[in-house]
């Protein structure tokens, strides 16, 4: 939305899932969310009931995530290591990572209405509030939850979609059987050089290379690309340690008692290292409803 | 300048004597700025003990800090990772309490504590849930948990064959002893005997005879065993 | 890992002994149990003084004879489903015609039960020995 619209405008280009709740008495009140550095002008044309909604609002960006936000949150899991398991009738093993959900609740929300976006900010965990900053302290004591060591958010395409805050996210949350996806960070490698990062081919061992065998050839064209190195050049630097989500993880085994999930396959990141598991975006959703908040 | 003479310098200095001396202290006079001091009036000092009510009344400045503000900190709730300390051990238990319900196997192959387990060097017996067996020495026993193999290798119509097998595998039907080692293995991995001078080649022979011995033991019951062992 | 110029055995009575890979097919990988390989034989085998009596058992290749095969043992270990692997001590491989019958009609050594999933279930029956 961008704030130069008239107020007429605005009204026609929210009107279509905002809640009114942001136009109070025809006041333009300011919006957050992605906005457009080339704002749409203000025409005679654009007025009408049946035109679409303004590409650059939040409102069309939410409506064209719809598709890929899933409907409900997930939630923090710490990775605790790897094992197998058979399946008894036909013998397949199938390796599996253990994932533990440790006080995992919901600290807030973000509304489209304050923030742009529709989220989930869930907290694992608990840090002695000595350790915790005074800003930090106050959040989670007005939205009454203990201190939490660990904060994420996990977007949600809708209202409903926002679970109570204070609610706890057990491992029951998620079904044996379901897909998740689950974001981590990977194992961090230091500074790597260009064979390892990228897998170059390196150079000879003799043909007479001297002190470069294992660095990368050029860098790139001479006077006639330029005399300069692209932008993006693949070099040595930092490897790892960044996230990575691995898609369509079967769950294969849960248990609300000790907050264990099972997963099919291997997750990113060392072990005890903190990983993000939410409905998988490219399988069905799974068909839970919400269920009840705690008191 | 150069035309003056340094006399009629000298000269100029003496024009300030010429003028009259009174003007210039009545001038000085004049221009004073000295005031006359009057001190600071002492701050009339605050009663020791000031009723909270007043205290509002006060200026901001000398009003008592009122000190950090409370915030109120929730209690953590009970923590799913002191109900369970090893979730990775608790589900390779779970796995094993289905795959080896007796604990049988695990205490084949547990050689660190049963004295009666296998140990590298053995041979060993396979037979698989369709029915294939495969007999070899073992050569490494690896402990893991739920994950516990051990490696066989046998000469097969004179191709030597290693198969790693897991030991909780819902496809291993039994595992038998055929020949346990005469000497106790130096080495945890025997790996030095896939080497020419070092190889047992195969172990069918031993295995045949053992079949047949334990066929003859319980009677007729591993007759058609045997048979199907000859014709492979 | 059977690729460009591995040397494998040959296991069956088609007359070949060794032979040299120089194609893998339908895969931009190295070759594995059940794989359809491109072969060039190498070394013809030997049957003997008493290859001259009975001809059925004639060499049915030459040396340079340019065949396909299905590699049946591999040095690179096989993980099956149930986390169990095998390996073989040498590579072998059977000698096929275009439309992937065998060309001999005996075969002499221990082959892989992957054989079975990879539909050459016709070589499998041949085999004396499976694991």
């Amino acid at each position: 939305m961008s704030p130069r619209l008239r107020g007429k405008l605005t009204q026609l280009a929210l009107s279509f899932s905002v809640p009114s709740s942001i136009l109070q008495k025809n006041v333009l009140m300011r919006t957050f969310g992605i906005r457009s550095l080339n704002p749409p002008k203000a025409s005679r044309f654009d007025i009408g009931s049946d035109l679409p909604v303004l590409k650059s609002t939040p409102t069309a960006a939410l409506e064209r995530k719809a598709n890929t936000l899933p409907p409900r949150t997930g939630a923090i899991a710490i990775k605790k290591g790897m094992t197998a398991m058979y399946d008894p009738e036909t013998g397949k093993r199938t390796a599996c990572t253990v994932l533990q959900l440790d006080r995992v609740e919901v600290v807030s929300h973000k509304t489209q209405q304050r923030h742009g976006y529709f989220a989930v900010q869930v907290g694992s965990g608990w840090k002695h509030p000595s350790n915790v900053t005074k800003s930090l302290l106050g959040h989670f004591s007005i939205n009454g939850v203990s201190p939490k060591r660990h904060i994420f958010e996990f977007r949600v395409r809708d209202e409903s979609g926002l679970l109570p805050v204070g609610k706890a996210i057990n491992a029951d949350w998620f079904q044996e059987g379901q897909y998740i996806d689950a974001r981590s960070n990977t194992k961090g490698k230091g500074f790597a050089g260009v064979m390892k990062r990228h897998g170059f081919g390196g150079q000879d061992r003799s043909h007479g290379v001297s002190l470069t065998h294992r660095s990368l050839g050029s860098a790139g064209p001479s006077q006639g690309g330029g005399s300069r190195v692209y932008p993006g050049k693949k070099m040595a630097g930092n490897m790892g340690n960044e996230q990575n989500t691995v898609q369509n993880l079967k769950v294969l085994k849960v248990d609300p008692g000790s907050g264990v999930v099972v997963v099919n396959g291997a997750v990113s990141g060392p072990k005890g290292c903190m990983i993000r598991i939410q409905d998988a975006i490219k399988k069905p959703w799974p068909g839970v409803v919400p269920s009840e908040p705690i008191a | 300048m150069t035309a003056f003479s340094p006399i009629m310098r000298q000269l100029a200095c003496l024009r300030s004597l010429a003028k009259p001396q009174s003007s210039i202290s009545s001038q000085l006079g004049r221009r004073s700025i000295t005031t006359s001091y009057t001190p600071k009036s002492e701050p009339v000092p605050l009663p020791n003990k000031l009723p909270k009510q007043f205290i509002s009344q006060l200026p901001e400045r000398l009003q008592p800090a009122p000190g950090p503000k409370k915030v109120k900190v929730y209690p953590p709730p009970a923590s799913a990772r002191n109900a369970c300390k090893d979730p990775v051990g608790a589900v390779a238990e779970s796995q094993m309490a289905i795959l080896d319900p007796k604990g049988e196997r695990k205490a084949l192959f547990d050689y660190r504590r049963n004295p009666r387990s296998v140990k590298v060097g053995d041979i060993l017996r396979v037979t698989f849930k369709n029915g294939d067996p495969f007999s070899g020495v073992c050569l490494s026993i690896r402990l893991r948990g739920v994950d516990t193999s051990f490696l066989l290798r046998n000469e097969l119509t004179r191709v030597g064959v290693e198969m790693w097998v897991k030991a909780f595998s819902p496809n291993v039907n039994s595992v038998e002893i055929v020949q346990r080692t005469e000497k106790r293995k130096r080495r945890a991995r025997l790996y030095y005997m896939r080497q020419p001078k070092h190889d047992m080649r195969s172990v069918e022979n031993i295995v045949t005879n053992y079949l047949r011995q334990k066929s003859a033991l319980s009677g007729q019951r591993g007759r058609g065993q045997q048979q199907r062992q000859k014709r492979r | 890992m059977i690729q460009l110029k591995t040397m494998l055995n040959c296991i069956d009575n088609s007359g070949a002994a060794v032979v040299e890979c120089v194609n893998v097919l339908k895969k931009q990988r190295a070759a594995t149990v059940g794989d359809r390989i491109v072969v060039v034989v190498q070394k013809q085998r030997n049957f003997g003084p008493d290859t001259a009596n009975n001809s059925g058992i004639a060499n049915k290749v030459r040396r340079g004879d340019i065949r396909h095969a299905v590699v049946v043992r591999a040095r690179k270990e096989m993980q099956r489903s149930d986390g169990s692997i095998v390996k073989f001590d040498d590579n072998a491989c059977v000698l096929i015609n275009k439309s992937g019958d065998p060309i001999g009609t005996r075969m002499n050594g221990v082959v892989a039960t992957e054989l079975r999933g990879k539909q050459w279930s016709k070589i499998l029956s041949l085999a004396p020995m499976h694991v």
